[in-house]
């Protein structure tokens, strides 16, 4: 028996039971979070100026994943965007 | 002037047309007479700064005169020379699937306005902070005032806009934490691009606010539009937080002249200079007189280094 896994399962016991009735909550609210972050670095794409578009062009490559998420999530099969295609 | 010369970076900015150049150069050439190792940034579109020297100035440094190093910042080669470093540094870290759709994403924002200028402020910024130990001073020949006064507030926008991305994309993963409760290792390369960019940002933030270390000098002449521009100026610049360490007055009348159209000017030029003397009282001011030729070449910029470097420093004339 090893005590790490023993301990390991507890406490993911107890974090199951604290957060189960809140998971749907937070997970909503990550969600959120995330789509706020994204309209924030894509503002421009809405026609919203956005003064730091040339320092996000580092960042875009990391989002393309949580890109093609969002837009499933939206209910939408493929990128709506034509300039950011991405499935 | 000499107050002029203990500062390590000094902007030229005034209304369009009122010597702005001009008295850069001049100052640049006076500061290499005293030995100083000057580097001279051209960031008008106009790039009068070639004529002037009668030198062309090129986008990496290089020795126009005797002491003075010349660049000239031309904001879409810069545009394209970030974008060229995106594409180069992003090319490393992902797979040629990735790359392709990222790529027409950069090309399109690469059209967008308003690039032009991040890039030549990023430029502008490069140059504060990489050419500080290798110049005793750097001048910033600048576009005409309102463009200068966005550069010089784009750190403050800027930084304040990724530090808000910033503190966004920590709420995500700090919650993101909780939910999956796992602490992954790596840090989250979103957060450490915008937060390395900040540190840039606040970095150039702090030379120009710095007022020890960097100055604006204002130049008009004794106009009725050219003082009203040079006021809000002053108020914008103060509103920054940025030094404002003295303004040349320009093209003031040349004494004795005769006529009834000379008359009539200077009567004008008085009440103005009067007046560029109340409004300004604050502020340390030289005073020079209108030339019988233009200035350029290196000869005729001798001679106006000289009025600048001169013994009338301060002492409002008109």
């Amino acid at each position: 028996m090893d005590w790490g896994h023993v301990r390991r399962n507890i406490a993911d016991f107890f974090h199951g039971m604290a957060l189960a009735g809140y998971e749907k909550k937070l997970r909503e609210q990550l969600m959120d979070l995330n789509d706020l972050f994204m309209l924030l670095c894509f503002m421009e794409l809405v026609g919203l100026p956005n003064p730091a578009t040339i320092y996000l062009l580092e960042v875009y490559p990391y989002f393309l994943e949580e890109f093609h998420l969002w837009h499933r999530r939206m209910g939408m099969d493929h990128s709506p965007l034509g300039t950011l295609p991405c499935c | 002037m000499l107050d002029l010369l203990k500062k390590r970076i000094l902007f030229f900015g005034g209304k369009g047309g009122v010597g702005k150049t001009t008295c850069a150069s001049a100052l640049a050439l006076a500061a290499a007479k005293k030995g100083k190792r000057v580097l001279l940034v051209s960031t008008d579109p106009a790039h009068s700064t070639s004529d002037i020297f009668e030198r062309l100035f090129s986008r990496e440094e290089a020795e126009v005169y005797p002491g003075i190093v010349g660049v000239e910042v031309d904001a879409d080669f810069e545009a394209r020379r970030y974008i060229e470093t995106v594409k180069n540094q992003i090319a490393k870290l992902f797979s040629s699937s990735v790359l392709k759709e990222a790529e027409r994403q950069i090309e399109l924002v690469s059209t967008m306005p308003g690039v032009e200028e991040v890039a030549l402020f990023d430029r502008m910024g490069e140059l504060i902070v990489t050419c500080v130990d290798s110049y005793d001073l750097i001048i910033f020949d600048t576009a005409p005032t309102g463009h200068t006064m966005r550069l010089l507030r784009m750190p403050e926008l800027m930084s304040s806009w990724i530090e808000a991305l910033s503190k966004r994309r920590k709420n995500l993963i700090t919650l993101n934490r909780n939910i999956e409760r796992e602490e992954s290792g790596e840090a989250d390369p979103i957060l450490t691009t915008l937060e390395r960019r900040k540190e840039k940002l606040e970095l150039v933030r702090a030379r120009l606010m710095q007022h020890n270390f960097t100055g604006f000098v204002l130049v008009l002449v004794p106009e009725r539009l050219p003082i009203e521009e040079t006021v809000r100026a002053a108020g914008l610049l103060r509103d920054s937080n940025v030094n404002v360490c003295g303004i040349i007055v320009n093209r003031v009348l040349p004494e004795n002249l005769n006529g009834a159209f000379y008359e009539a000017r200077r009567k004008q030029e008085q009440t103005y200079c009067e007046e560029i003397r109340r409004r300004f009282a604050e502020y340390p001011s030289i005073w020079i007189r209108q030339f019988e030729t233009d200035i350029y070449g290196i000869k005729n910029l001798d001679r106006l280094s000289e009025v600048l470097a001169g013994p009338n420093d301060g002492a409002p004339f008109g």
